[in-house]
């Protein structure tokens, strides 16, 4: 039974994952004073890349083909460390949160060079500007995980959500207020939202990720839009995880798992709100201030860490 | 804590093992390594040329190296620690032993060079002509004699007398590649930065004198636990000063990026691969099994240059765009890695913490093993690319995955397990570094409590630096359209080249997958050198779920790659004009200003622009521009002292008069002086 409670969680981040992106689209969207997509839009346009052909430049290599594959393995192997309903996850050994974050930078490596293999320009400039900001982003990243992980003193992230599920929220600590600020804001890079990269845009002078995948056609780019819907939806159930994990169950019966459901749609709807409101409200950054924006993350997540040592354990 | 069953019963297995008939046999064994590439090889490829002579010393260096890795397999997983009296045949006492820590460093060495072996066959039967293709292999096969003798010596004259002549063959190697002005500058800061680090080597040695009145290990061994303080910090100095000059800790790295470059492939593999392992076996020795730790400044202050080592090391790679440069910086990047994992070590044990100490010291060591296995693949990528296209500058290269298939994924795999992905060997020993600095956290009431996980920033810093920079290598000369004739032209290497690229791929991708090999040996050894310890639950914990991990992420690819793609080729978008050319790709240089931009304090190029004419500032005939890089260790430390020496020296010539009744005087004054010496130490 909790094997396939597991299961379950896994398969809720993956395939409800088009769902959250169309839901930040379309309060985007109402935000804007725009009527917007469906929110069921996002699957229908990866069922149409689906169904198309693969347009392959004939100067590129296997890697080419390879890299939208393992991007998108990778993002699946994450998805099987976060708790969404119960407080356990498929993998939930100790010391998953390094294998978390580098399954992260797995699949953008590849992606990377796959973005290199098309051979146009606009591929080395995402790649270019996505090794800047990634290779910033891993600091704060899991000195904000770590940070959780003196504090509960658990290694594996469902550890962790187990240990603040015992905790009362109104006794929240500082180092909880920090991590969380530090990792949204490493959220926010890392899914390539703004204030550091525009989701929407298609001029190139601005453009991190969308630069990469421009050359990506038909059912590889279904797996590169799915993939970072899965990354965007992984990264907000961890962030809800970590800080605000109540309303989890801890039983395995049916009612209880769909209660948690509800719970987590509410938390999610949530946090999609914010998101549109933040990605309304905030101009994109220029790329030279990203670092200083990922500096702050970083001070912030070491703010965490040092605060560990005089919070009550 | 208690112990898991599988350990226990490693344990119990070993000991039926110490029968001395085994011994015997590895003993000859050993022996037979050490004469075949000290003595056959070099005999038989100086008194024949020709094709069966060299096919038989080749042959040779391969199977010595084989049994090599039989015999330290054997001393690593079985309890057998052979040793070999030489001291009849040498004016000095020059023994031999393999114990664990040894054993290991000999399996690197043996595992490493074999494949190294295999590719060189191929390398230099393309490259040099008959002579020099001799000379190369004499001096190869000294090569690993003498790395070999310094990780298996038994006494201090031994260690000292392999790691000069490791010194002396590795510069031989490089000479015979080439001479030109620039390169015997390169190769004499390569010498005298060697010896200066031999200098303090020996003296560390020489310390221990007073106390053990043997440089025998075993009485260096026990008399280190009664020796003053003063003394046991004047010798963890020398000697982190000695390795870490042959290590290439920052600023010590000066002749690193100078001398690996101008080796051919094959040897600067064995550099940095092989003998840069030898520093931190050194360190091991001297700082865990000698000294059994230090005072707590001690292990920060490791720690401290390491962190510096591995940040520098890794934005200076990302700068470069000479292929082989790039790498011997990584090699500083690592090297600082693997003395992170010493330090947070060094710093468990002087807070009594063995389990701490012996995680941080498998990570360590695990870490010197994959990088070995990763930094040589990738020298020897670096020379099948330079072999194919005739260039090494990332710059002129491209659109090789497509001409060259199988070399490009074996460099693809050693660019993943450089940049410590998960499923090859550079993550499991950056993980297990991880949590060596987690476990920091338990050290109650400590500096160390904060200090040691904030680590973890600095290591994920590299670590993304890392990811940034071999996206660049692989990305840049491997893929998209190719920069230069040389590379459009490219062919795949050939068969001897490739098998030795993949034997190391092969290993780097096993570690990665199946850590539990060699996992296990190392907790056992980590255990002889940290006195109390268990072993680390991480360990075992690792071994097990990596292989789950691996399983989800390859079942994903499997299914996916199922299911039937319609593809069709189509040109690349080029914005709608007839077409793109390769000049208009991102190059190197180009994909790393972004970071280069944002560290632009590190790196402080001196540019100089060219006007001519001079007076026409709006109209000029001709512009150059040039930017040069990393000076500033020159300027700031080592041209001061070089100044300073130089006018000593020019101070103490005055002291050559040429007159010899003045040469007569010194004699006289010299001798009055040793008599009055003499008469006062009794």
């Amino acid at each position: 039974m909790k094997i396939a409670t597991d299961i379950l969680q896994a398969l809720v981040l993956i395939l409800g994952a088009p769902l959250v992106r169309g839901i930040v689209a379309l309060l985007k969207a109402r935000l804007q004073r725009r009527r917007g997509a469906s929110i069921w839009r996002p699957y229908s346009d990866v069922l149409k890349l689906f169904s198309k052909e693969d347009l392959v430049p004939p100067t590129s290599s296997l890697i080419f083909r390879v890299a939208p594959v393992v991007l998108f393995a990778a993002v699946v192997c994450m998805t099987a460390f976060i708790p969404i309903v119960h407080a356990s996850a498929l993998f939930g050994w100790r010391g998953d949160l390094f294998l978390f974050v580098y399954l992260l930078a797995l699949g953008r490596f590849f992606l990377s060079l796959g973005a290199l293999d098309g051979g146009s320009a606009f591929g080395g400039m995402g790649a270019s500007r996505e090794a800047l900001v990634s290779s910033l982003a891993e600091a704060p990243f899991l000195l904000g995980l770590v940070a959780v992980a003196i504090l509960s003193a658990r290694v594996d992230i469902a550890g962790m959500v187990g240990w603040t599920l015992q905790q009362n929220f109104f006794n929240i600590s500082t180092v909880h207020i920090l991590a969380f600020t530090a990792l949204a804001m490493v959220a926010l890079a890392e899914t390539g939202r703004m204030p550091v990269d525009n989701p929407t845009t298609h001029l190139e002078l601005t453009m991190i990720h969308e630069g990469m995948v421009l050359e990506y056609s038909g059912p590889s780019a279904a797996l590169i839009e799915w993939a970072s819907a899965i990354k965007l939806h992984a990264m907000l159930a961890l962030l809800i995880a970590l800080f605000v994990p109540w309303g989890m169950t801890e039983t395995n019966s049916w009612d209880s798992l769909a209660l948690a459901l509800f719970f987590y749609c509410i938390k999610i709807g949530l946090f999609a709100v914010l998101l549109s409101f933040i990605e309304s409200a905030v101009a994109k950054l220029r790329m030279y201030l990203v670092p200083d924006f990922l500096g702050v993350a970083a001070a912030l997540s070491a703010l965490a860490v040092i605060f560990t040592m005089w919070v009550k354990r | 804590m208690t112990l898991p069953e599988e350990y226990l019963r490693a344990r119990e297995m070993v000991s039926y093992e110490k029968c001395p008939m085994h011994l015997v046999y590895v003993k000859t064994a050993f022996a037979l390594v050490l004469g075949a590439l000290g003595v056959l090889v070099p005999l038989v490829l100086m008194v024949r040329r020709g094709r069966a002579a060299r096919g038989l010393a080749i042959g040779l260096v391969i199977g010595s190296n084989l049994m090599g890795c039989f015999v330290a397999a054997l001393c690593l997983w079985r309890d057998i620690d052979p040793n070999l009296d030489l001291s009849n045949f040498t004016p000095f006492p020059f023994k031999l032993g393999i114990d664990k820590l040894s054993a290991l460093f000999l399996l690197l060495i043996c595992t490493v060079a074999t494949p190294v072996a295999v590719f060189a066959t191929s390398y230099f039967a393309r490259h040099y002509a008959e002579a020099r293709r001799n000379w190369m292999w004499a001096f190869f096969s000294l090569f690993l004699l003498s790395m070999i003798v310094v990780v298996a010596a038994s006494t201090g004259f031994a260690f000292l007398a392999g790691w000069e002549l490791m010194t002396l063959v590795s510069a031989a190697l490089i000479l015979i590649e080439g001479d030109t002005t620039e390169r015997r500058h390169n190769l004499f800061i390569y010498l005298l930065m060697m010896h200066a680090g031999a200098a303090a080597v020996a003296a560390s040695f020489f310390l221990f004198l007073p106390y053990s009145h043997s440089l025998d290990f075993a009485a260096i061994r026990a008399s280190a636990a009664a020796m003053p303080s003063a003394a046991r910090v004047a010798i963890f100095l020398t000697a982190f000063l000695g390795f870490g000059a042959k290590a290439g800790l920052i600023p010590l790295h000066l002749w690193l990026p100078r001398a690996h470059p101008i080796a051919p492939s094959p040897v600067s593999a064995l550099m940095s691969g092989i003998m840069l392992k030898t520093a931190v076996y050194g360190f091991v020795r001297f700082g865990f099994d000698f000294l059994g730790g230090t005072s707590l400044w001690g292990g920060y202050l490791v720690l401290l240059v390491a962190a510096v080592t591995g940040v520098l090391g890794i934005l200076y790679a990302i700068a470069e765009h000479d292929l082989k440069r790039l790498l011997a910086y990584s090699s500083v990047e690592n090297i600082g890695i693997i003395f992170l994992g010493l330090g947070t070590s060094l710093i468990f044990l002087s807070h009594h913490a063995p389990l701490g100490a012996t995680l941080a010291l498998i990570a360590a060591l695990l870490h010197a093993y994959n990088h070995a296995l990763f930094k040589s693949l990738l020298f020897l990528g670096a020379g099948a690319l330079s072999d194919a296209t005739h260039s090494v500058d990332l710059n002129e290269l491209g659109g090789l995955q497509r001409r060259m298939p199988v070399t490009g994924a074996a460099v693809l795999v050693g660019c993943c397990s450089i940049a410590g992905l998960p499923f090859f060997n550079g993550f499991i020993s950056e993980w297990l570094t991880f949590r060596g600095f987690l476990a920091g956290a338990t050290l109650i009431n400590t500096k160390a409590q904060v200090i040691l996980p904030l680590m973890v920033g600095i290591l994920a810093l590299i670590g993304g630096l890392a990811a940034a920079c071999f996206v660049n290598v692989f990305g840049i000369a491997l893929l998209g359209r190719p920069r230069s004739a040389g590379a459009e032209h490219a062919q795949e290497v050939p068969l001897g080249m490739r098998a030795g690229l993949w034997m190391l791929g092969a290993g780097c991708v096993g570690i990665g997958i199946f850590p539990g090999i060699l996992l296990r040996p190392l907790a056992s050894l980590a255990q002889a050198l940290v006195p109390g310890a268990g072993v680390p639950e991480e360990t075992i914990n690792i071994a097990r779920e990596i292989p789950y991990a691996a399983a989800i992420v390859l079942g994903t690819v499997a299914v996916i790659g199922m299911f039937k793609r319609k593809e069709r080729l189509a040109r690349t978008w080029a914005c709608g004009l007839p077409g793109l050319s390769s000049r208009m790709q991102y190059t190197s240089t180009v994909f790393s200003k972004p970071i280069r931009f944002v560290f632009a304090r590190v790196y402080r190029p001196d540019r100089k622009i060219e006007q001519i004419p001079a007076d026409q500032p709006y109209f000029p005939a001709s512009i150059s521009y040039q930017s040069v890089r990393t000076t500033s260790y020159e300027r700031a430390i080592y041209r001061p002292f070089v100044e300073s020496v130089v006018s000593l020296a020019h101070r103490l010539r005055r002291l050559q008069t040429g007159n010899i009744q003045v040469y007569l005087l010194y004699i006289f004054l010299a001798i009055v002086l040793l008599l009055a010496v003499l008469r006062f130490q009794r």
